[in-house]
């Protein structure tokens, strides 16, 4: 009963802020709406027993993805940025278009899930997982580690003022 | 035991509001918010079944997503902050410098 309640709370706030993100007009207010919306979803990841995940859902994603999204606003100074009004045929297309796919993939989730779960708590602690992860997946592991380190040398290229070493001088005042 | 389904449509809510603000916005960091929206919505998904199923694979999936995401995240916004020094704006219409 009382999972009940958790469920439906967290599930109308992680709905709510998330319309809060592509209604507001202002980019910071949004993207703390979406960590709002992403602490709702690790209360999600808890009833579904996976607590590791829940803590890498607030670590990884509310913590470092989203102070990201915030450092690159705050750097570029969007938030007194007005953004101009969209088309009005997009606005209908876009509209009506992802309403008519969220309507159709509801009403088939209704439709055909029809699952029994299995009795038994499911067990999922980190200890599973670490062994999971460094025996059967351990070739996918090495190749997110490598894809995270391109993204840092591609992230740094890309930031840089074009692609051009800061000068000595500068350099050195910044010291 | 909450029902799986249940899980199932609320991911289903959170992909569509993803979808539409993709479609609908034009500011390049609040498209990718969005798209970080379906990317959790599609994580709810992988827990449900995974749970549904007894199988550790859909918490190791959800693992290997949450690792490009943050990938993703860092070189698109480097390609924002890119964009902005070049053009002084995040909109999306304005960088049309490969359109046919």
């Amino acid at each position: 009963m009382i999972e009940l309640l958790i469920f439906f709370f967290f599930a109308a706030v992680a709905v709510i802020f998330a319309l809060v993100v592509i209604l507001h007009r202002n980019t910071v207010v949004g993207a703390l709406s979406l960590v709002a919306s992403f602490f709702a979803l690790a209360v999600m990841y808890v009833l579904l027993d996976a607590p590791f995940l829940a803590a890498l859902q607030v670590i990884v994603y509310a913590g470092a993805i989203m102070v990201l999204f915030l450092f690159v606003i705050m750097l570029l100074n969007l938030q007194h940025v007005s953004e101009p009004a969209t088309r009005p045929i997009q606005q209908f297309l876009g509209y009506s278009g992802s309403a008519f796919f969220g309507i159709a993939l509801v009403y088939y989730i209704v439709k055909y899930t029809v699952l029994q779960l299995p009795p038994g708590p499911f067990l999922s602690d980190a200890r599973l997982i670490g062994v999971a992860l460094f025996e059967a997946y351990i070739f996918p592991f090495e190749m997110v580690s490598i894809l995270l380190l391109a993204a840092i040398v591609g992230a740094l290229l890309l930031s840089g003022r074009g692609g051009q070493a800061p000068s000595p001088v500068r350099t050195e005042v910044a010291r | 035991m909450i029902p799986t389904s249940w899980f199932l449509v609320l991911s289903a809510i959170l992909f569509t509001i993803g979808v539409c603000g993709f479609l609908t916005r034009r500011n390049g960091i609040t498209m990718f918010m969005c798209v970080e929206l379906m990317v959790n919505a599609v994580n709810l998904t992988f827990l449900a079944y995974a749970r549904q199923f007894h199988q550790l694979h859909g918490l190791i999936f959800v693992f290997f997503v949450m690792a490009i995401a943050a990938a993703e995240a860092a070189v698109g916004l480097a390609i924002f902050i890119s964009l902005f020094h070049h053009r002084e704006t995040i909109d999306v219409d304005e960088a049309n410098l490969m359109r046919w």
